[in-house]
Protein backbone atom coordinates (compact mmCIF):
# COMPACT_ATOMS: atom_id res chain seq x y z
CA UNK A 1 0.00 0.00 0.00
CA UNK A 2 1.32 3.44 -0.90
CA UNK A 3 1.13 6.17 1.74
CA UNK A 4 0.18 9.75 0.85
CA UNK A 5 3.79 10.71 1.45
CA UNK A 6 5.45 8.21 -0.89
CA UNK A 7 5.75 10.61 -3.84
CA UNK A 8 7.02 13.41 -1.62
CA UNK A 9 9.69 11.18 -0.13
CA UNK A 10 10.76 9.86 -3.50
CA UNK A 11 11.13 13.43 -4.79
CA UNK A 12 13.45 14.30 -1.91
CA UNK A 13 15.47 11.13 -1.75
CA UNK A 14 16.47 11.20 -5.42
CA UNK A 15 18.69 14.25 -4.84
CA UNK A 16 22.42 13.65 -4.91
CA UNK A 17 23.83 13.00 -1.45
CA UNK A 18 20.49 12.29 0.23
CA UNK A 19 20.68 9.10 2.29
CA UNK A 20 17.13 8.99 3.46
CA UNK A 21 13.98 10.89 4.09
CA UNK A 22 11.17 10.32 6.55
CA UNK A 23 7.86 11.74 7.66
CA UNK A 24 7.92 11.61 11.44
CA UNK A 25 5.41 12.27 14.17
CA UNK A 26 6.97 15.25 15.95
CA UNK A 27 5.58 14.40 19.35
CA UNK A 28 6.92 10.88 19.76
CA UNK A 29 9.49 10.57 16.97
CA UNK A 30 7.76 7.61 15.35
CA UNK A 31 8.15 7.13 11.60
CA UNK A 32 4.98 7.64 9.56
CA UNK A 33 6.64 6.82 6.25
CA UNK A 34 10.23 6.57 5.10
CA UNK A 35 12.43 6.13 2.07
CA UNK A 36 15.90 5.18 3.30
CA UNK A 37 19.12 3.88 1.87
CA UNK A 38 20.32 0.56 3.18
CA UNK A 39 22.22 1.00 6.43
CA UNK A 40 20.43 4.11 7.66
CA UNK A 41 18.96 3.50 11.11
CA UNK A 42 15.62 5.15 10.47
CA UNK A 43 14.07 4.62 13.89
CA UNK A 44 16.93 6.18 15.83
CA UNK A 45 17.34 8.95 13.29
CA UNK A 46 13.63 9.74 13.40
CA UNK A 47 13.47 9.80 17.19
CA UNK A 48 16.54 11.95 17.67
CA UNK A 49 15.95 14.30 14.74
CA UNK A 50 12.37 14.89 15.86
CA UNK A 51 13.65 15.55 19.36
CA UNK A 52 16.15 18.19 18.18
CA UNK A 53 13.57 19.76 15.90
CA UNK A 54 11.00 19.88 18.69
CA UNK A 55 13.53 21.44 21.04
CA UNK A 56 14.45 24.08 18.45
CA UNK A 57 10.79 24.83 17.72
CA UNK A 58 9.96 25.32 21.38
CA UNK A 59 13.09 27.34 22.04
CA UNK A 60 12.47 29.61 19.04
CA UNK A 61 8.91 30.22 20.17
CA UNK A 62 9.99 30.92 23.74
CA UNK A 63 12.70 33.30 22.52
CA UNK A 64 10.08 35.26 20.60
CA UNK A 65 11.07 34.20 17.08
CA UNK A 66 7.86 32.31 16.34
CA UNK A 67 7.36 28.91 14.74
CA UNK A 68 10.14 27.22 12.81
CA UNK A 69 9.74 26.59 9.09
CA UNK A 70 13.05 24.89 8.35
CA UNK A 71 15.80 23.42 10.50
CA UNK A 72 19.26 22.28 9.46
CA UNK A 73 22.05 20.67 11.43
CA UNK A 74 25.51 20.28 9.92
CA UNK A 75 27.90 17.72 11.36
CA UNK A 76 31.27 16.23 10.49
CA UNK A 77 29.80 13.29 8.64
CA UNK A 78 26.51 14.52 7.35
CA UNK A 79 23.55 16.83 7.55
CA UNK A 80 20.12 16.53 9.04
CA UNK A 81 17.33 18.79 7.82
CA UNK A 82 13.80 19.03 9.15
CA UNK A 83 10.68 20.96 8.30
CA UNK A 84 7.41 20.52 10.08
CA UNK A 85 3.78 21.42 10.13
CA UNK A 86 0.72 20.13 11.93
CA UNK A 87 2.60 17.72 14.18
CA UNK A 88 4.44 16.04 11.31
CA UNK A 89 8.07 16.62 10.43
CA UNK A 90 9.89 15.83 7.23
CA UNK A 91 13.37 14.66 8.23
CA UNK A 92 16.11 14.37 5.65
CA UNK A 93 19.51 12.80 6.22
CA UNK A 94 22.24 13.60 3.75
CA UNK A 95 25.93 13.61 3.09
CA UNK A 96 27.76 16.92 3.31
CA UNK A 97 27.88 17.22 -0.49
CA UNK A 98 24.10 17.60 -0.75
CA UNK A 99 22.75 20.72 -2.49
CA UNK A 100 21.17 22.22 0.59
CA UNK A 101 19.46 25.12 -1.14
CA UNK A 102 17.62 22.79 -3.46
CA UNK A 103 16.68 20.38 -0.73
CA UNK A 104 15.39 23.25 1.42
CA UNK A 105 13.10 24.49 -1.33
CA UNK A 106 11.80 20.98 -1.94
CA UNK A 107 11.17 20.39 1.75
CA UNK A 108 9.30 23.65 2.21
CA UNK A 109 7.24 22.81 -0.83
CA UNK A 110 6.57 19.37 0.60
CA UNK A 111 5.14 20.95 3.71
CA UNK A 112 2.29 22.32 1.68
CA UNK A 113 1.08 18.75 1.31
CA UNK A 114 0.60 18.66 5.07
CA UNK A 115 -1.72 21.66 5.13
CA UNK B 1 10.65 16.87 29.98
CA UNK B 2 8.20 13.99 29.64
CA UNK B 3 8.64 14.03 25.87
CA UNK B 4 12.39 13.96 26.24
CA UNK B 5 12.18 11.04 28.63
CA UNK B 6 10.01 9.13 26.18
CA UNK B 7 12.34 9.78 23.27
CA UNK B 8 15.41 8.84 25.28
CA UNK B 9 13.72 5.71 26.58
CA UNK B 10 12.94 4.68 23.02
CA UNK B 11 16.49 5.38 21.94
CA UNK B 12 17.80 3.26 24.81
CA UNK B 13 15.38 0.47 23.97
CA UNK B 14 16.61 0.51 20.37
CA UNK B 15 20.24 0.45 21.44
CA UNK B 16 20.77 -0.73 25.03
CA UNK B 17 24.52 -0.15 24.66
CA UNK B 18 23.90 3.52 23.92
CA UNK B 19 25.17 6.17 26.32
CA UNK B 20 21.81 7.92 26.21
CA UNK B 21 21.20 6.48 29.69
CA UNK B 22 23.22 9.39 31.12
CA UNK B 23 20.73 11.97 29.86
CA UNK B 24 17.75 9.74 30.63
CA UNK B 25 18.93 9.05 34.17
CA UNK B 26 19.53 12.73 34.78
CA UNK B 27 16.08 13.73 33.53
CA UNK B 28 14.46 11.06 35.70
CA UNK B 29 16.51 12.28 38.66
CA UNK B 30 15.40 15.85 38.05
CA UNK B 31 11.81 14.63 37.87
CA UNK B 32 12.26 12.92 41.24
CA UNK B 33 11.89 9.41 39.87
CA UNK B 34 14.95 8.29 41.78
CA UNK B 35 14.40 4.53 41.83
CA UNK B 36 13.99 4.28 38.07
CA UNK B 37 16.82 6.75 37.51
CA UNK B 38 19.06 4.64 39.74
CA UNK B 39 18.23 1.39 37.95
CA UNK B 40 18.92 2.91 34.55
CA UNK B 41 22.11 4.59 35.72
CA UNK B 42 23.51 1.46 37.37
CA UNK B 43 22.63 -0.69 34.35
CA UNK B 44 24.30 1.84 32.08
CA UNK B 45 27.34 2.01 34.29
CA UNK B 46 27.74 -1.75 34.08
CA UNK B 47 28.22 -1.36 30.32
CA UNK B 48 30.28 1.81 30.50
CA UNK B 49 32.59 1.45 33.48
CA UNK B 50 35.16 3.80 31.99
CA UNK B 51 32.80 6.76 31.59
CA UNK B 52 33.25 9.40 34.25
CA UNK B 53 29.82 10.88 33.53
CA UNK B 54 28.19 7.51 34.21
CA UNK B 55 29.85 7.28 37.63
CA UNK B 56 28.93 10.92 38.26
CA UNK B 57 25.30 10.24 37.43
CA UNK B 58 25.14 7.24 39.80
CA UNK B 59 26.79 9.36 42.49
CA UNK B 60 24.26 12.18 42.16
CA UNK B 61 21.30 9.83 42.23
CA UNK B 62 22.78 7.94 45.19
CA UNK B 63 23.25 11.26 46.98
CA UNK B 64 19.63 12.18 46.33
CA UNK B 65 18.57 8.78 47.66
CA UNK B 66 20.59 9.32 50.82
CA UNK B 67 23.08 6.59 49.96
CA UNK B 68 26.10 8.76 50.72
CA UNK B 69 28.60 5.90 50.82
CA UNK B 70 27.77 4.89 47.27
CA UNK B 71 27.84 8.52 46.20
CA UNK B 72 31.29 8.95 47.71
CA UNK B 73 32.61 5.79 46.07
CA UNK B 74 31.28 6.84 42.66
CA UNK B 75 32.67 10.36 42.84
CA UNK B 76 36.02 8.93 43.87
CA UNK B 77 35.81 6.67 40.82
CA UNK B 78 35.14 9.75 38.69
CA UNK B 79 38.32 11.35 39.98
CA UNK B 80 40.33 8.27 39.09
CA UNK B 81 38.99 8.38 35.54
CA UNK B 82 39.06 12.15 35.21
CA UNK B 83 41.32 13.80 37.80
CA UNK B 84 40.13 17.28 38.71
CA UNK B 85 36.54 16.62 37.54
CA UNK B 86 34.61 19.64 38.83
CA UNK B 87 31.33 17.89 39.59
CA UNK B 88 33.04 15.08 41.48
CA UNK B 89 35.01 17.51 43.64
CA UNK B 90 31.86 19.49 44.22
CA UNK B 91 29.95 16.38 45.25
CA UNK B 92 32.71 15.16 47.54
CA UNK B 93 32.99 18.62 49.04
CA UNK B 94 29.31 18.51 49.77
CA UNK B 95 29.63 15.10 51.44
CA UNK B 96 32.58 16.26 53.55
CA UNK B 97 30.66 19.34 54.59
CA UNK B 98 27.72 17.19 55.64
CA UNK B 99 30.10 15.10 57.74
CA UNK B 100 31.45 18.22 59.41
CA UNK B 101 34.84 18.04 57.68
CA UNK B 102 35.00 21.65 56.51
CA UNK B 103 38.70 21.60 55.77
CA UNK B 104 38.49 18.75 53.24
CA UNK B 105 35.27 20.19 51.89
CA UNK B 106 37.08 23.45 51.24
CA UNK B 107 39.86 21.65 49.38
CA UNK B 108 37.34 19.89 47.15
CA UNK B 109 35.47 23.13 46.45
CA UNK B 110 38.78 24.82 45.66
CA UNK B 111 39.62 22.16 43.09
CA UNK B 112 36.10 22.24 41.68
CA UNK B 113 36.30 26.00 41.31
CA UNK B 114 39.68 25.72 39.60
CA UNK B 115 38.15 23.31 37.08
CA UNK B 116 34.93 25.27 36.63
CA UNK B 117 35.36 28.96 37.56
CA UNK B 118 31.97 29.80 36.05
CA UNK B 119 30.10 27.91 38.78
CA UNK B 120 29.06 30.71 41.12
CA UNK B 121 27.69 28.27 43.69
CA UNK B 122 31.22 27.04 44.38
CA UNK B 123 32.43 30.45 45.46
CA UNK B 124 29.48 30.65 47.83
CA UNK B 125 30.22 27.17 49.13
CA UNK B 126 33.86 28.09 49.73
CA UNK B 127 32.94 31.22 51.65
CA UNK B 128 30.50 29.17 53.72
CA UNK B 129 32.92 26.38 54.66
CA UNK B 130 35.58 28.96 55.52
CA UNK B 131 33.12 30.92 57.61
CA UNK B 132 33.88 34.15 55.79
CA UNK B 133 31.84 37.23 56.68
CA UNK B 134 28.56 37.68 54.91
CA UNK B 135 27.71 34.01 54.66
CA UNK B 136 26.20 33.69 58.15
CA UNK B 137 25.48 30.58 60.11
CA UNK B 138 22.43 29.76 58.07
CA UNK B 139 24.27 29.82 54.78
CA UNK B 140 24.04 26.52 53.00
CA UNK B 141 26.55 24.76 50.85
CA UNK B 142 24.94 24.19 47.46
CA UNK B 143 24.08 20.59 46.83
CA UNK B 144 26.06 18.78 44.13
CA UNK B 145 23.33 18.25 41.53
CA UNK B 146 23.23 21.97 40.71
CA UNK B 147 25.01 22.38 37.44
CA UNK B 148 26.84 19.14 37.95
CA UNK B 149 25.78 16.94 35.04
CA UNK B 150 27.80 18.59 32.32
CA UNK B 151 30.57 20.19 34.29
CA UNK B 152 33.68 20.37 32.17
CA UNK B 153 36.61 18.13 33.03
CA UNK B 154 39.88 19.91 33.73
CA UNK B 155 41.45 19.03 30.41
CA UNK B 156 38.64 20.82 28.55
CA UNK B 157 38.93 24.40 27.35
CA UNK B 158 38.42 26.96 30.10
CA UNK B 159 34.79 28.03 30.59
CA UNK B 160 33.85 31.05 28.56
CA UNK B 161 32.55 33.00 31.53
CA UNK B 162 36.03 32.89 33.06
CA UNK B 163 37.34 35.33 30.48
CA UNK B 164 36.57 38.94 31.34
CA UNK B 165 36.73 41.48 28.52
CA UNK B 166 36.65 45.26 28.96
CA UNK B 167 33.26 45.57 27.29
CA UNK B 168 32.09 42.20 26.02
CA UNK B 169 28.85 43.62 24.65
CA UNK B 170 30.72 45.33 21.85
CA UNK B 171 32.65 42.28 20.73
CA UNK B 172 30.51 41.77 17.62
CA UNK B 173 29.59 45.41 17.02
CA UNK B 174 30.99 45.55 13.50
CA UNK B 175 29.79 42.04 12.70
CA UNK B 176 26.27 43.08 13.64
CA UNK B 177 26.37 45.71 10.88
CA UNK B 178 23.04 46.39 9.29
CA UNK B 179 21.97 42.80 8.83
CA UNK B 180 22.06 40.78 12.02
CA UNK B 181 20.08 41.95 15.03
CA UNK B 182 21.64 39.63 17.53
CA UNK B 183 25.11 38.12 17.85
CA UNK B 184 25.85 36.43 21.13
CA UNK B 185 28.56 34.29 22.65
CA UNK B 186 26.97 31.96 25.19
CA UNK B 187 28.66 29.75 27.73
CA UNK B 188 27.76 26.12 28.33
CA UNK B 189 24.94 27.10 30.68
CA UNK B 190 23.32 29.48 28.22
CA UNK B 191 24.58 32.65 29.89
CA UNK B 192 25.58 35.52 27.65
CA UNK B 193 29.35 36.01 27.75
CA UNK B 194 29.67 38.60 25.01
CA UNK B 195 27.67 40.28 22.29
CA UNK B 196 24.33 41.96 22.31
CA UNK B 197 20.85 42.09 20.91
CA UNK B 198 20.54 45.22 18.72
CA UNK B 199 17.36 46.38 20.29
CA UNK B 200 16.12 49.31 18.20
CA UNK B 201 14.55 50.80 21.31
CA UNK B 202 12.90 47.56 22.34
CA UNK B 203 13.98 45.61 25.40
CA UNK B 204 17.26 43.70 25.31
CA UNK B 205 16.32 40.05 25.01
CA UNK B 206 19.88 38.70 24.92
CA UNK B 207 19.55 36.71 28.13
CA UNK B 208 16.21 35.24 27.13
CA UNK B 209 17.42 34.31 23.65
CA UNK B 210 20.61 32.82 25.03
CA UNK B 211 18.88 30.82 27.70
CA UNK B 212 16.26 29.41 25.36
CA UNK B 213 18.43 28.61 22.39
CA UNK B 214 21.44 27.16 24.18
CA UNK B 215 19.29 24.13 24.95
CA UNK B 216 19.14 23.39 21.23
CA UNK B 217 22.89 22.87 21.10
CA UNK B 218 22.71 20.46 24.04
CA UNK B 219 20.03 18.49 22.25
CA UNK B 220 22.16 18.49 19.10
CA UNK B 221 25.16 17.23 21.09
CA UNK B 222 23.08 14.38 22.39
CA UNK B 223 21.67 13.47 19.00
CA UNK B 224 25.08 13.56 17.33
CA UNK B 225 26.51 11.18 19.89
CA UNK B 226 23.94 8.59 18.97
CA UNK B 227 23.69 9.11 15.26
CA UNK B 228 27.37 8.68 14.49
CA UNK B 229 27.53 11.88 12.46
CA UNK B 230 30.47 13.27 14.40
CA UNK B 231 30.44 16.67 16.06
CA UNK B 232 27.92 19.22 14.88
CA UNK B 233 29.38 22.33 13.34
CA UNK B 234 26.38 24.49 12.62
CA UNK B 235 22.66 24.71 13.30
CA UNK B 236 20.49 26.97 11.20
CA UNK B 237 16.77 27.43 11.43
CA UNK B 238 14.23 29.74 9.96
CA UNK B 239 11.53 30.91 12.31
CA UNK B 240 8.61 33.25 11.63
CA UNK B 241 10.41 36.46 12.52
CA UNK B 242 14.08 35.52 12.35
CA UNK B 243 16.69 33.28 10.85
CA UNK B 244 18.93 31.86 13.53
CA UNK B 245 22.36 30.27 13.13
CA UNK B 246 24.57 28.85 15.84
CA UNK B 247 27.94 27.13 16.04
CA UNK B 248 29.97 25.67 18.89
CA UNK B 249 32.76 27.80 20.38
CA UNK B 250 34.81 26.01 23.04
CA UNK B 251 32.36 24.98 25.72
CA UNK B 252 29.74 27.44 24.53
CA UNK B 253 27.96 28.61 21.43
CA UNK B 254 27.99 31.59 19.08
CA UNK B 255 24.50 32.57 18.02
CA UNK B 256 23.34 34.91 15.27
CA UNK B 257 19.75 36.00 14.71
CA UNK B 258 18.65 38.19 11.83
CA UNK B 259 15.32 39.22 10.33
CA UNK B 260 13.89 36.86 7.74
CA UNK B 261 14.54 39.51 5.11
CA UNK B 262 18.27 38.78 5.47
CA UNK B 263 19.23 35.96 3.07
CA UNK B 264 20.06 32.70 4.83
CA UNK B 265 23.45 32.51 3.14
CA UNK B 266 24.36 35.90 4.58
CA UNK B 267 23.29 34.80 8.05
CA UNK B 268 25.68 31.87 7.75
CA UNK B 269 28.51 34.16 6.70
CA UNK B 270 27.83 36.46 9.63
CA UNK B 271 27.98 33.42 11.87
CA UNK B 272 31.36 32.43 10.45
CA UNK B 273 32.70 35.96 11.03
CA UNK B 274 31.33 36.01 14.56
CA UNK B 275 32.76 32.57 15.27
CA UNK B 276 36.19 33.65 14.12
CA UNK B 277 35.95 36.82 16.20
CA UNK B 278 34.88 34.83 19.26
CA UNK B 279 37.70 32.32 18.83
CA UNK B 280 40.33 35.04 18.58
CA UNK B 281 38.89 36.85 21.54
CA UNK B 282 38.82 33.69 23.62
CA UNK B 283 42.38 32.86 22.68
CA UNK B 284 43.83 36.31 23.28
CA UNK B 285 41.33 37.78 25.69
CA UNK B 286 40.88 40.90 23.52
Amino acid sequence: MTSPFATLLFTLVRHRGVKGCMVVDERDGVIVDANLQLGVDGAAMAALAASVYRKARRAATAAGFGEIAFFELDAEHGRVCAAGRGGLVVVLVAENRVNLGLVRVEMLRALEAFA
Amino acid sequence: MTDDIRVLSEALAIDPASTVFVQLGELLRQRGDLDLAYRIAVRGLERHQQRADAHDLVARIASDRGDLERAKAEWEAVLILSPGHAAAHKGLGFLCYRNGDRETAGKHFDRALAADPSDATLATALRTVRGEPGTGRSARVPTPPIGAPHAAPPHAAPPLAAIRPADPRTLFADVLGGAARTVLLLDGDGYVVAGAHAADGSEDRSALIGAQLSGVSEEADRAMRHLGLGRWSQIVFEAESASVAMAPARSGVVLVAAPRSVPLGLVRRILEQALERARRWLEHGA
